[in-house]
């Protein structure tokens, strides 16, 4: 009974060691994901919000991302949106406030991959948006291209990602022809 | 009064009478056992509607009328281990989650192409390969107009049931089979 006591003593004393260790030295991924929550809250905003704070979230948001982040938004066929630069990103983010009241936004199924050099990572998840007054969800799959900038995780490329498409092949691999 | 406590040998502490006929019963070995079924049961039906038949809550209108905003169904794993998902089938469609992993959310949707057909829409009618879908549970005409898709060996073509909405504002097309989770119990 003693050797079974110390046992499972020695067993949660390990699991106590462990969990510390992950907390005090987080891996490259769990900051990763750490860091899409705090993206995700960024870009929600309530209908109460003031316009100062509006701008504040909207600025910060922009922090998230390189100066040079490279955007590809297709979510409807044959409605492609590029852009660069982060300014673009704080100006998306300041016309979403204003056009619609409020908007909640959560970070799904998130799956991180770190290169080897764990200097850079890529990031798959699913978007799910609520925008007030609208019954339907906005749900959309993404992929977040970071790199370690400085040593923060910084997003390089975001890129939506189509789980249905009515596109045949060749027509998806030259989207300008659509 | 010291003494008296040297000399009397102090009984081991036990719960009353009555808290240990509530809390473990008269025969503390059937209760124990009682306690493992319970958490093995517990655990085996975590694991059933964690893993293979998943509880869903419908959100949106793109199935109607076959599945109502905010009704809850389940979608079967196991469907598919055997043959991949058969035309009419109502099935669940992972997004960005990993294939071993319960997705948060999942588009549901209707198979109504298969694997190297091709599938188009003209006047509201489904073409498969030219002829026409008989699709019985589309109550209401529509108009979709969709040219020709062909379909790759491992894909799927789905759409919703309520076709009464502008393709344009319809979530539908081709998917790959690994994004299949699951058939949709209805």
């Amino acid at each position: 009974m003693k050797i079974v006591f110390r046992i499972v003593l020695l067993a949660a004393l390990a699991a106590a060691g462990f969990w510390l260790w992950t907390i005090l030295f987080p891996s490259p991924g769990k900051i990763i994901r750490r860091q899409l929550n705090a993206v995700a809250k960024c870009a929600s905003f309530a209908a109460d919000e003031g316009t100062l704070a509006r701008m504040a979230d909207a600025e910060s948001l922009a922090g998230y991302f390189s100066t040079n982040v490279e955007v590809n938004i297709n979510i409807r066929e044959g409605d492609r949106q590029d852009f660069v630069g982060r300014d673009q990103i704080t100006q998306a983010a300041l016309a979403a406030r204003s056009a619609v009241s409020s908007l909640s936004v959560k970070f799904l199924d998130v799956a991180v991959t770190v290169a080897p050099d764990k200097q850079s990572a890529v990031a798959d998840f699913t978007v799910e948006a609520r925008v007030s007054g609208e019954q339907d969800l906005i749900v959309q799959e993404m992929k977040f291209t970071l790199r370690k900038i400085g040593g923060h995780w910084l997003i390089t490329r975001v890129e939506t990602i189509r789980t249905l498409s009515i596109l045949n092949f060749e027509l998806r691999r030259a989207p300008s022809i659509v | 009064m010291s003494a008296q406590n040297e000399t009397s040998p102090i009984p081991p502490q036990r719960l009353p009478g009555w808290v240990r006929k509530v809390l473990i019963g008269r025969n503390g070995k059937r209760t124990l056992t009682r306690l493992i079924a319970l958490v093995v049961a517990f655990f085996i039906i975590f694991c059933f509607f964690w893993f293979v038949l998943l509880p869903v809550r419908v959100e949106g209108i793109s199935m109607l009328p076959t599945c109502r905003n905010g009704s809850v169904n389940f979608v079967n794993r196991l469907a598919y281990l055997r043959h991949g998902p058969q035309r009419g089938d109502v099935v669940g469609i992972r997004l960005s989650a990993p294939v071993i992993m319960r997705p948060s959310i999942m588009y549901l949707k209707r198979v109504i192409g298969l694997p190297g057909e091709t599938v188009a829409f003209v006047n509201g009618h489904v073409l498969i390969d030219g002829q026409i879908l008989d699709e019985s549970y589309e109550k209401d005409d529509y108009d979709w107009n969709l040219p020709p898709v062909k379909l790759g060996p491992t894909q799927y073509f789905v759409v919703g049931d309520n076709r009464s909405m502008p393709s344009e504002f319809h979530t539908f097309g081709k998917v790959e089979r690994d994004h299949i989770v699951g058939r949709a119990i209805l």
